[in-house]
């Protein structure tokens, strides 16, 4: 009967000491869980901050874009207006005063033909970036050519 | 008792978190950016039905065929237009290209290799 009470006491101890190991060893596991989780939730924090960094790339980007949608839109309007401005018919004044009209033409395919490189990616001249009069400007392109340019 | 006791302490264990990371970073492009163009300056020649003998005249003077391609005003003016148009797409397709460069390969455009 002793004996019993006795092995019955020894296998309790071993079992609670088991226990308290496991005990010990599942903190241990969960203390990192724990670590890891916060970094995890500290990634993703960073993530959502470059998601909100992307979000505000792409607004300024298609801001931009849709200015300068606007900016060549109101450079075709401009050449439309040129030649009808006050009704008027290009034809006929090349006919009264051909050699003006011819150097005017002349001079406006130059500066057309410089747009078309603007456009094509070649880079502002110091007096392009400059230019703030209506006498410094590209009059064909002035949106593309002459970004300190504000019509007056 | 130890074998109750073994088996409580087996079935309440606590799992290892695990967290999988996986990044496989696409290969940036990196294609030139097309040359700008140079173009030529072209010359027009207006003629009317009072200087076009004077136009003729000079141009075989100066050695150039007196051969020229006509347009009439309206023509003209629908030229300048179409130019215009494309000029004004180019422009988009450019800036279009760009905003996307500068989007998703910013290191490139830092080290001036774009």
């Amino acid at each position: 009967m002793r004996l019993f009470l006795i092995g019955i006491i020894i296998t309790s101890l071993l079992g609670a000491g088991a226990y308290v190991i496991k005990l010990q060893r599942d903190n241990g596991i969960l203390k990192a869980n724990a670590i890891k989780l916060e970094s995890a939730i500290g990634e993703q924090k960073a993530l959502i901050e470059n998601q909100q960094k992307d979000f505000k790339e792409i607004l300024e980007a298609n801001k931009k874009m849709n200015e300068l949608v606007g900016v060549l839109k109101q450079d075709l309007e401009n050449l439309d207006k040129r030649f009808n401005k006050k009704n008027r018919d290009v034809g006929k004044l090349a006919i009264a005063k051909t050699e003006a009209i011819e150097r005017i033409t002349n001079g406006a395919s130059a500066l057309a033909t410089r747009c078309i490189e603007i456009a094509s990616g070649s880079p502002l001249t110091e007096s392009e970036l400059n230019a703030t009069k209506k006498s410094e400007i590209n009059s064909e392109c002035p949106g593309l050519a002459n970004p300190k340019y504000i019509p007056y | 008792m130890l074998i109750l006791s073994i088996f409580l302490t087996n079935c309440a264990g606590v799992k290892k978190l695990s967290i999988f990371k996986e990044e496989v970073k696409r290969q940036e492009l990196n294609l030139n950016t097309p040359t700008p163009l140079e173009l030529e300056n072209l010359k027009w020649i207006i003629i009317t039905s009072k200087n076009a003998e004077e136009v003729f005249k000079r141009l075989e003077e100066s050695g150039i065929d007196p051969v020229l391609w006509g347009l009439t005003d309206k023509d003209f003016e629908l030229l300048a237009k179409n130019f215009a148009q494309i000029r004004n797409q180019l422009a988009i397709t450019n800036d279009l290209l760009d905003k996307y460069k500068q989007y998703y390969e910013p290191e490139v455009k830092k080290n001036g290799t774009e």
